[in-house]
């Protein structure tokens, strides 16, 4: 064993020493990170409309004593925590977009042990720990060698193909040591690899000409079933492990009209980057064949991708995220990730992605989110931070 | 519109906007040797209260320090209200337990009155507990023409936008007793409170010199009488509004409704009473009369709605010898 190792392995003993203190010293500023959770969450947030919330995540960037946050071209907030020596920044990220539409009501509830509103887990409190970072690292008395870039990226969900992310770090050309995706649950995830994935919508559309009476001819309803069923038979390998799932089916407005047109939107996720193209092109090829069959237009449209990447469960981040979790009770879980960790690793850092407690009806209006389990989960990533700061999360 | 009701409307009504700066109006408060307490009253209010003190107290007192106290008075909830508003550091009194020796009577007049006995600040800013999307605003909208124009003892807040703004022209946007109630009598006897775009909103501040000098009646006329009173006393120069834009809290029923109007009316016959405005009042009833209809049958249901009031602060031995030691 090196005097390095040895060092960094003391230095990552004595912040583990500190996590029960840690923790009880940020049950007792939760108030900071819970009313920006309600503050953040209360403002809708799709996917594409995040600009009312990013206003506020930059106005409370400032309020908690950053000088110049932004908002860049591609709408994500950042902004930076001045290291002591700042040669290196450390980036941590938390998306601010939800599944949840503008016309929903967006209301937190907070009982003693719990706050429940639609996307409070995903990612309203995720957020908050992000914003919250500069006043409580304050706080805590904590003070990094490296600069903190703190971000709140848009375009993370659904059709957006992490265009927020890939954008910031496109053009934010910084020395980064590591980065860390911040999500709200669930509590123990560790991702350490970005899964490859491919999201599609299928389209079919009868055209004005079409032929009621010939053999054969249906509705949209009836076309999209079958067309369903063909993709269906598409082999799904074992290994490497590939997962097909039909998300989303949209056709007709009453009981009694033949609908003339429909949607289809499905993922496939494979650790085998060539699975996904393969399947790609029979989903393809079966769409061809379909449109030309039946006299519908079919059109297969790849809204997102992402090739598989990731770090090794060796990797010194890995191992000292599992240490950290560990010491603050949390059971780490492995979990391929298909957000926006695929972009920080894609573009050449080491990077993980947290959970920061344990929720409830996850995206669903009453999505629900316990208090208690929060305080180790704010805990794991302030200390993995000073970890990185420290140098101990580096191969 | 007369001149002096449109000279009013443009002087005296605010938006919360107006005051984002925080930070300012605490230099301007701290300048004028002003402190400023939040109350607010509860009864069964467990969903909201965490929410409010946390968001009040957070933004208000920790991070900007507008509010130098901040106290939730309780009437006897059953619920977990004072349990939650407790966890996320509300002091919290229950109403009987102030000014013991005069007794306790059951409703939200009640925590208002006795709020003034409890807290110390120059002003006290009334806030409801069953906002649901509660944000500072509530607050600070409310206080800054306190802190700002020394001859407004009185904010009263308003909601949805009533003005010509840029989304164009609309209602007035009161409620339903506001409407068809409330806005009818003052036409008839107070024309110039009419300004008031919202007179019966739960949510207030006031300075303390002008709330010891009232009654309050404990039940549904307490924001009524207020206006009466104080316009009585001091004129419509007294009062101000700010549009705190959107507040979301409980829809009530109409049956509801027609038992509050029953109450505030108790309220606002006895005041034009007493403000010499007609002559002489019967004896008014208590019993409130509605109708329910089961299985074809007309049933009467009576409830009794007393309108009871605390005497102005002032002349409560206690408060008065409290006053008067400082």
């Amino acid at each position: 064993m090196s005097i390095e190792t040895t060092t960094k392995d003391l230095d990552l003993e004595n912040l583990l020493k500190e996590i029960p203190s840690l923790i009880e010293k940020l049950r007792e500023a939760r108030e900071i990170y819970l009313t920006d959770a309600v503050l953040l969450g209360e403002i809708p947030a799709p996917t594409f409309g995040e600009e009312e919330r990013i206003r506020l995540a930059v106005d409370r960037f400032r309020e908690n004593g950053l000088d110049d946050p932004e908002i860049d071209e591609f709408g994500n907030a950042s902004a930076i925590i001045p290291g002591s020596i700042g040669s290196s920044s450390i980036l941590v990220m938390a998306h601010a977009d939800s599944v949840f539409n503008a016309e929903t009501r967006h209301v937190v509830n907070l009982g003693s042990d719990f706050m429940t509103g639609p996307g409070i887990a995903d990612n309203a409190i995720g957020m908050a720990a992000v914003v919250g970072l500069p006043k409580l690292l304050d706080q805590l008395g904590i003070k990094l060698k490296d600069d903190l870039l703190l971000l709140i990226n848009t375009k993370s969900l659904g059709r957006a193909n992490l265009e927020g992310a890939r954008g910031f770090l496109e053009t934010k050309q910084r020395p980064i040591r590591a980065g860390i995706c911040v999500e709200g649950a669930e509590q123990g995830r560790l991702s350490y690899s970005g899964l490859g994935a491919l999201r599609g919508e299928i389209s079919l559309v009868l055209p004005s000409n079409y032929d009621w009476n010939s053999f054969g001819a249906s509705g949209a309803i009836s076309h999209l079933t079958r067309l369903v069923n063909q993709v269906m038979e598409i082999p799904v390998p074992k290994e490497p492990k590939t997962k097909m799932t039909f998300g989303e089916i949209h056709s007709g407005s009453s009981f009694n009209t033949s609908p003339k047109s429909g949607l289809l939107r499905f993922e496939i996720t494979s650790e085998g980057d060539e699975v996904i193209d393969e399947m790609e092109k029979q989903v393809n090829e079966i769409c061809e064949q379909f449109s030309l069959e039946t006299g519908t237009k079919v059109l297969l449209e790849v809204v997102a991708r992402r090739s598989n990447c990731g770090i090794p469960f060796g990797h010194p981040l890995v191992k000292s995220t599992r240490r950290i979790m560990n010491e603050a009770g949390i059971v780490p879980k492995v979990d391929p990730s298909t957000g926006d960790l695929n972009v920080i690793i894609r573009a050449g850092h080491p990077g993980v992605t947290l959970g920061l407690t344990t929720a409830e009806n996850l995206r669903e209006q009453n999505e629900t989110i316990h208090l208690e389990p929060l305080y180790p989960g704010m805990a794991q990533l302030i200390t993995l931070l000073q970890a990185i700061d420290k140098g101990i999360c580096e191969s | 519109m007369s001149g002096n009701n449109q000279e009013w409307l443009d002087n005296n009504t605010f938006h919360h906007g107006e005051f984002w700066d925080i930070l300012k109006l605490v230099e301007e408060k701290e300048k004028k040797g002003l402190s400023i307490s939040l109350c607010i009253p509860t009864l069964n209010e467990e969903k909201t209260i965490g929410k409010e003190v946390l968001i009040l107290r957070s933004e208000l007192m920790e991070r900007y320090p507008l509010v130098d106290e901040f106290a939730v008075i309780d009437s006897g909830s059953s619920d977990k209200t004072l349990e939650v508003a407790r966890n996320f550091g509300a002091d919290v009194y229950l109403a009987s337990e102030i000014l013991p020796e005069v007794g306790d009577k059951r409703g939200k007049g009640e925590n208002l009155w006795k709020a003034i006995h409890q807290l110390k600040g120059d002003v006290i800013c009334y806030v409801d507990a069953d906002i649901s999307n509660i944000h500072p605003r509530f607050v600070y909208g409310l206080v800054a023409p306190l802190i700002k124009r020394e001859e407004v003892s009185y904010v009263k807040a308003f909601y949805d936008r009533p003005l010509n703004y840029s989304s164009g022209l609309r209602s007035s946007g009161g409620g339903r007793v506001t409407e068809i109630l409330i806005r009818p009598l003052f036409s008839l006897f107070y024309p110039e409170l009419t300004n008031i775009v919202q007179p019966l909103s739960g949510e207030y501040a006031a300075r303390r010199r002008v709330l010891e000098k009232i009654p309050f009646p404990i039940g549904y006329g307490v924001e009524t009488s207020h206006l009466l009173d104080l316009y009585e006393k001091f004129g419509i120069a007294t009062f101000a509004q700010t549009d705190l834009d959107r507040r979301v809290h409980r829809n009530q029923t109409t049956n509801a409704l027609g038992k509050m109007s029953f109450g505030i009316l108790q309220t606002f016959f006895n005041r034009l009473h007493v403000q010499g405005k007609i002559d002489q009042i019967p004896d008014l009833e208590t019993f409130y009369r509605r109708f329910e209809v089961e299985d074809g049958n007309y049933n009467q249901i009576i409830q009794e709605v007393i309108e009871e009031e605390r005497p102005p602060m002032i002349e409560v031995e206690s408060y008065f010898n409290r006053t008067s030691d400082n």
